[in-house]
């Protein structure tokens, strides 16, 4: 492969040497020094920012067995219009990745649609149903980041326990939804909107309780864990709390929830019925300064396409989630030209910590000898969201129809360049 | 408007659907209850036929069990000269995996002019209304725990008539308000039409934790919430509150919320006492009370059906005059 040298650009990559540098070469996969590079191809960047590529720690691409919704190739592919070089799949596709051979298809399918990285999890338990642990080294041998129990429930705290002191005993991350199942369930956050609306309600106390619970199994096991889409205030605090206390404990949000709140379902809107409701306003705020401080280690998209039917009925008969990655790098932008979250913090979210999590030091910073992981974006450029252009399988998206700030100009994952 | 209240008006305030009284402008309340009277004959009954919707298709829609509301709207329906059908679709189209558009897209092709929609799902009259061709008209019969506005109005109707204005009455709700779209609805339909005093009643398992915001104090001692009040409400305690750890027994909801003689003395001389039925007596209401001067109850049923012939009459001529 020829070397490129970007130039005319601003690199902003805080943890780097290079950060602000106006140059960069790519060799071999490889960033490297672009003055080491004979003959190089020369990119023009015209004067855009170069970033890492965004690292999306939660993201479900729906293969294998769910290809209605959304495929490896359609997703990764919305993803880089996004400014997502690296995806973290969720292992509750259908059937539920649970074994080497599962892990490896997902590796294949994703190498074979040639777009994002693919980084597969695998479920903690047997076909995620909570009762059999999963051949934990096995599956990690085959390629898994990580393991995790999803949106699925434990058999039993016992259960949970054994999972999670198995994990530890073999140095394996676990990645926990917390919840308690009693509360589970409701359609709308129990608040002033849900329950003037009259749906069916999903009190914070049902991430509280489970939560709380999963600390003391975590504390006990000294598991390295993960605690996926946190949503409220008292979450934020608790693992405050939890990691001055020493825990070895990360936790992410998803863009949604610092964008949004309750009131976003006033017009029942199925695109936000979500998996984890949508709280109040001063949830949001605590979020977002969750991320600034760094209690909240990254921020995920919790892609989740669906095909058109699963929107198309009654607010609370309607399947959960929406489809996000394509507008992340544009979202960011947007919470920072709103004065809500700067950019230095969220990129930082989503490159240097989202690497430490799944522990790849070669991704999330743009220095030498890393992989050329990068996007070029136009900050003062716009982005708007078309359904004819949409990539994403899943049209369940807020983002249709909007225009928002910034505009990938061109992406490169391992050295190899998508243009826009 | 905010919400999804705003699919109810056209651009210029006229009613079209009726999903909600929420956001309800009080001289479209006053419109609605003004027709209904005009429904009733001198002696206070429904007029046994106009021609107003003659040739007109009005389709029940129920999704779930209803015998009281369907037989009402069913009757104001007939009232009006319209042709009514009525499905089940519980036990049509829904079981064999249709879904809920295609199947109104179906109703569409068979030409009916109005949908009356009970729903379990909060919400599924809007989701309705936002997807049916324009020249069809959509009436909320209940849907969820969200919303019952025909009840409230019908509600507000009967309170005008026995007391006046509401702007210048004490109105308490008593019961389970927290899984009430009754209660919802008339909560809405009391402030749009300047209600000064609305409390709810019930133990804490019983009642939303946010009436604040709605302007409605809440009482968790009957004594304390009734005491001066010109109109009582009284909700239907359902069983399952009982199998789901709400509440102890019916026994013990009427030791302690029950209509009684001697607690109804505590409201105001002349109150009235409502239901929106069926009652059940020895939990919700004492026998007395049922059955004694102050109850309006069988008044709220006949109230009812005028109300559902205005607010059909109301919205068909919306319709009809926007095509």
């Amino acid at each position: 492969m020829m070397g490129v040298v970007i130039r005319n650009i601003r690199i902003l990559s805080p943890n780097s040497p290079l950060h602000q540098a106006t140059e960069i070469g790519i060799e071999k996969e490889l960033f490297v020094d672009p003055t080491t590079i004979k003959d190089a191809q020369v990119v023009d960047g015209q004067g855009g920012l170069l970033i890492p590529g965004l690292i999306d720690c939660r993201v479900n691409l729906r293969e294998p067995g769910l290809e209605h919704k959304g495929t490896i190739a359609s997703e990764t592919r919305a993803a880089i219009a996004g400014g997502v070089t690296s995806v973290v799949a969720t292992p509750t596709t259908d059937p539920v990745v649970d074994s080497p051979a599962d892990v490896r298809l997902v590796l294949e399918r994703a190498k074979a649609s040639g777009f994002c990285r693919v980084l597969p999890t695998a479920m903690l338990t047997q076909g995620g149903e909570g009762h059999h642990l999963s051949e934990m080294a096995a599956l990690v041998d085959a390629g898994c980041v990580a393991l995790a129990q999803g949106n699925r429930p434990f058999g039993s705290r016992k259960i949970e326990l054994n999972a999670l002191k198995y994990a530890q005993s073999l140095g394996i991350g676990v990645i926990l939804d917390s919840e308690d199942s009693d509360f589970a369930g409701g359609c709308a956050h129990a608040g002033q909107i849900g329950t003037g609306l009259g749906l069916s309600l999903n009190p914070s106390l049902s991430e509280t309780l489970g939560l709380g619970a999963d600390l003391d199994l975590v504390e006990a096991t000294g598991v390295h864990a993960h605690f996926s889409r946190i949503t409220t205030k008292n979450s934020v605090e608790r693992i405050k709390a939890a990691k001055a206390r020493g825990l070895q404990i990360t936790c992410d949000v998803t863009l949604a929830h610092l964008i949004y709140s309750e009131h976003a379902i006033i017009n029942l809107d199925p695109n936000f019925h979500l998996e984890r409701p949508l709280r109040t306003e001063e949830d949001r705020c605590a979020l977002i300064a969750g991320v600034i401080d760094g209690t909240i280690d990254v921020i995920v998209s919790d892609h989740s396409p669906h095909e058109p039917g699963a929107k198309l009925a009654p607010f609370p008969e309607t399947d959960q989630g929406m489809s996000m990655s394509e507008g992340m790098i544009q979202s960011l932008i947007e919470l920072d030209k709103q004065g809500e979250l700067p950019l230095e913090y969220s990129l930082d979210a989503m490159t240097v910590r989202a690497a430490r999590l799944i522990n790849r030091p070669d991704l999330g910073c743009l220095q030498y000898g890393n992989s050329a992981d990068c996007v070029l974006i136009d900050p003062e450029g716009q982005t708007h969201f078309d359904p004819t252009t949409w990539l994403s399988a899943g049209a369940n998206s807020p983002l249709l129809g909007k225009t928002l700030p910034g505009r990938v100009l061109g992406t490169w994952i391992g050295g190899q360049h998508f243009p826009r | 408007m905010q919400g999804p209240a705003a699919l109810q008006l056209t651009p210029d305030g006229r009613l079209k659907h009726l999903l909600t009284t929420e956001g309800l402008p009080q001289s479209l309340i006053t419109e609605l209850l003004d027709t209904a009277e005009t429904f009733l004959s001198s002696q206070g009954q429904p007029v046994k036929k106009v021609p107003l919707l003659r040739g007109k298709t009005v389709v029940n829609l129920f999704f779930e069990n209803s015998t009281r509301t369907r037989t009402t709207f069913d009757i104001a329906a007939h009232r009006l000269s319209a042709d009514v059908v009525t499905l089940d679709i519980r036990t049509s189209s829904a079981s064999k995996g249709e879904t809920l558009f295609d199947t109104l897209k179906n109703l569409e092709a068979m030409q009916a002019d109005l949908f009356v929609v009970r729903h379990s799902a909060g919400g599924a009259p809007f989701f309705i209304a936002d997807r049916v061709t324009p020249n069809i008209a959509v009436i909320n019969a209940g849907d969820g725990t969200h919303a019952h506005p025909t009840q409230a109005l019908l509600d507000l109707m009967t309170i005008r008539k026995h007391k006046g204005d509401p702007a210048n009455l004490s109105v308490a709700i008593v019961g389970d308000l927290k899984h009430s779209r009754v209660a919802r609805s008339l909560i809405h339909g009391l402030r749009g039409m300047g209600c000064p005093d609305i409390r709810a009643i019930g133990p804490g398992t019983l009642l939303p934790g946010d009436l604040g915001h709605l302007g409605v104090q809440s009482f968790n001692r009957i004594e304390d919430g009734l005491n001066g009040v010109d109109v009582v409400v009284l909700l239907r305690l359902q069983k399952e509150r009982m199998s789901s750890a709400l509440l102890p027994s019916e026994r013990e909801f009427f030791n302690l919320y029950g209509m009684t003689e001697s607690r109804l003395q505590l409201a105001d001389d002349n109150a009235i006492v409502m239901h929106p039925g069926p009652i059940n007596r020895g939990v919700e209401i004492a026998n007395e009370v049922a059955d004694g001067p102050q109850a309006v109850i069988l008044d709220q049923v006949t109230n009812g059906i005028a109300i559902r012939m205005a607010v059909m009459a109301m919205t068909l001529s919306t319709q009809q005059e926007s095509q």
